[in-house]
């Protein structure tokens, strides 16, 4: 898990220094420069240009806090995502809690009444056209009807959810032992939470940590449609500005937080184990 | 079903021809300016009204449609093909290539798709000429999707390489070659085509979210995503012809969800 991270930061270092202009400082333009300082701008640049040291140099830093300065946000990048993460978080909380309720909400009907194809053809489509709507523009929708971002990630996750869980819990309830479970007159809460869920919950928690990459995913253009000072939006206004430095730091941010919630889950990341989704 | 993946056809098969060539059918070119009718509302003249700089939105509709539904699909096939590559590759050989495989997919696949488009993006030019653009965008898409088609190429060539009729190819004495195109290429083909059509409509949403994020394709050309840039200026649902790239899009990858539940069926 942990190499994983560092590779994505050393790999995101790697990009950053050969991506076009990097060694290129916009204050050389300036033409009230003299060569002096011309020439000292240059060398202050050139001593960047060493990938290994650079990123040596930073996990030096970051052990003490310091994941470097934002020139975009003229503010150190660690006060800056201690300022935004509570916001992405309360988001993530609200959007990722409504999406799970929704979507087994949805999905375990579907199972249950086996017979209600009318339900089950309705919810899918719904899911369906849900599905394919780009994130951003639900979010103008959303924006235009009052609603939160918390809610906006809710009805972006939902739909997969849904889907997702409805593939498991449709085949799940029509177990023999369901079958049996159900002649032998056990409650319908107890099939689900004795018989339905648990046979499932591998799956589930896969399902639960691919949710929080998905909902990181979505939480970018929303935040940044919806206006929210959180994680997403910080990483699309340094996309605009390329400062890069706090990409990194986002990218590493992020890496971890997919990697743990995969780690948690017992997943790797889009594994075989999880092929059924990854051809939908 | 059927009716539904019929219908589904009918649409995408209409609004195919009608953006294979727009300018024959439209009243302007998507750059065509009418200075004397900025910010015009939806008349005859013009169905979905003008935008800021004077420019038939229903043309530039069309080709926008044109752009994005001609390049997802190529993005698609480029990632397909790198996955056929990566996938394949390590499946038929095993051991540290397929480790590596692994390895760099968990890497790519730690990170949302999202996330990870936009990262890369930031880092190339932004300020890139339209045609430049065009082509960095739907690259970036397809050089960015291999890693999960690849898992399921290379599962798919290890689950091959383990069945009956492969080990009585060999038995045979078959070539590798002549194993790999008669054996192997048909029975993955069917993956990889289904891993293509699953790109196609993520490839569309993806073009369309970074357009509306000021990341994707540049002025003056049209997408789908660059026209809904528009909806930041509409201050409520009464400028409805504001949402119409929305609806087409929505439409267009709901037909695509359609077709591609039948081909989730063949697989």
């Amino acid at each position: 898990m942990v190499l994983i991270v560092l590779a994505a930061g050393f790999i995101c270092a790697l990009l950053v220094r050969y991506a076009p202009g990097a060694l290129v400082d916009e204050r050389e333009l300036d033409p009230h420069l003299s060569e002096e300082n011309l020439a000292a701008l240059r060398a202050e640049k050139a001593s960047d240009a060493s990938v290994n040291a650079n990123f040596i140099r930073y996990l030096r830093g970051a052990v003490h806090g310091d994941l470097g300065y934002s020139e975009s946000n003229r503010a150190p990048i660690a006060a800056l995502i201690a300022d935004r993460a509570p916001e992405t978080l309360r988001e993530l909380a609200i959007g990722l809690g409504g999406a799970w309720l929704i979507g087994l909400a949805a999905a375990i009907p579907a199972g249950r009444w086996r017979n209600a194809h009318l339900y089950d053809g309705l919810s899918s489509a719904a899911a369906a056209l849900l599905l394919s709507v780009p994130a951003a523009v639900a979010a103008y929708v959303c924006l235009l009807a009052g609603l939160t971002s918390g809610v906006v990630l809710m009805i972006v996750v939902a739909p997969k959810i849904f889907r997702f869980a409805r593939n498991l819990i449709v085949p799940a309830y029509g177990a023999p032992h369901v079958f049996m479970a159900r002649a032998r007159g056990l409650s319908e809460s107890r099939i689900l939470f004795a018989h339905v869920l648990p046979p499932s919950a591998p799956q589930l928690l896969a399902l639960a940590a691919a949710s929080v990459s998905m909902a990181i995913g979505a939480a970018i253009p929303i935040e940044a449609i919806c206006e929210v000072p959180g994680l997403g939006r910080l990483a699309w206004q340094a996309a605009l500005a390329r400062d890069l430095p706090v990409l990194v730091n986002v990218t590493m941010l992020v890496a971890l937080a997919t990697t743990v919630a995969m780690t948690l889950a017992g997943a790797r990341p889009w594994g075989e184990e999880r092929k059924p989704e990854a051809t939908r | 079903m059927k009716v539904v993946r019929g219908c589904a056809l009918v649409f995408l098969s209409l609004v195919g021809m009608a953006a294979i060539a727009p300018e024959w059918w439209t009243r302007a070119r998507y750059d065509t300016q009418f200075r004397d009718r900025p910010d015009a509302p939806p008349s005859r003249a013009f169905p979905l009204g003008t935008d800021a700089l004077g420019r038939d939105r229903w043309a530039r509709l069309w080709y926008g449609t044109r752009i994005s539904l001609t390049l997802a699909p190529a993005a698609a096939l480029v990632s397909c093909a790198a996955a056929a590559l990566a996938g394949g590759g390590a499946g038929w050989m095993g051991g540290f290539l397929d480790g590596a495989l692994q390895t760099a997919s968990d890497l790519f696949l730690s990170l949302p798709w999202f996330f990870l488009l936009l990262m890369v993006r930031a880092f190339l030019p932004l300020n890139a000429a339209p045609l430049a653009s065009i082509a960095l965008t739907f690259a970036l898409l397809g050089a960015l999707g291999w890693a999960a088609p690849a898992r399921v190429v290379c599962a798919a060539v290890r689950r091959i390489k383990t069945s009956e009729f492969f080990f009585q190819a060999q038995a045979a004495g078959c070539r590798a070659a002549r194993v790999l195109w008669r054996q192997l290429l048909p029975n993955v083909a069917p993956v990889l085509w289904a891993q293509f059509w699953v790109a196609v409509p993520a490839y569309i949403l993806a073009e369309a979210t970074l357009g509306m994020l000021g990341l994707g394709i540049a002025e003056p050309l049209p997408s789908w995503g660059g026209m809904l840039r528009e909806l930041e200026g509409a201050p409520s649902f009464r400028q409805w012809w504001l949402f119409a790239p929305a609806v087409l899009l929505a439409a267009v990858v709901t037909s695509l969800q359609a077709i591609l539940s039948r081909k989730e069926d063949s697989v």
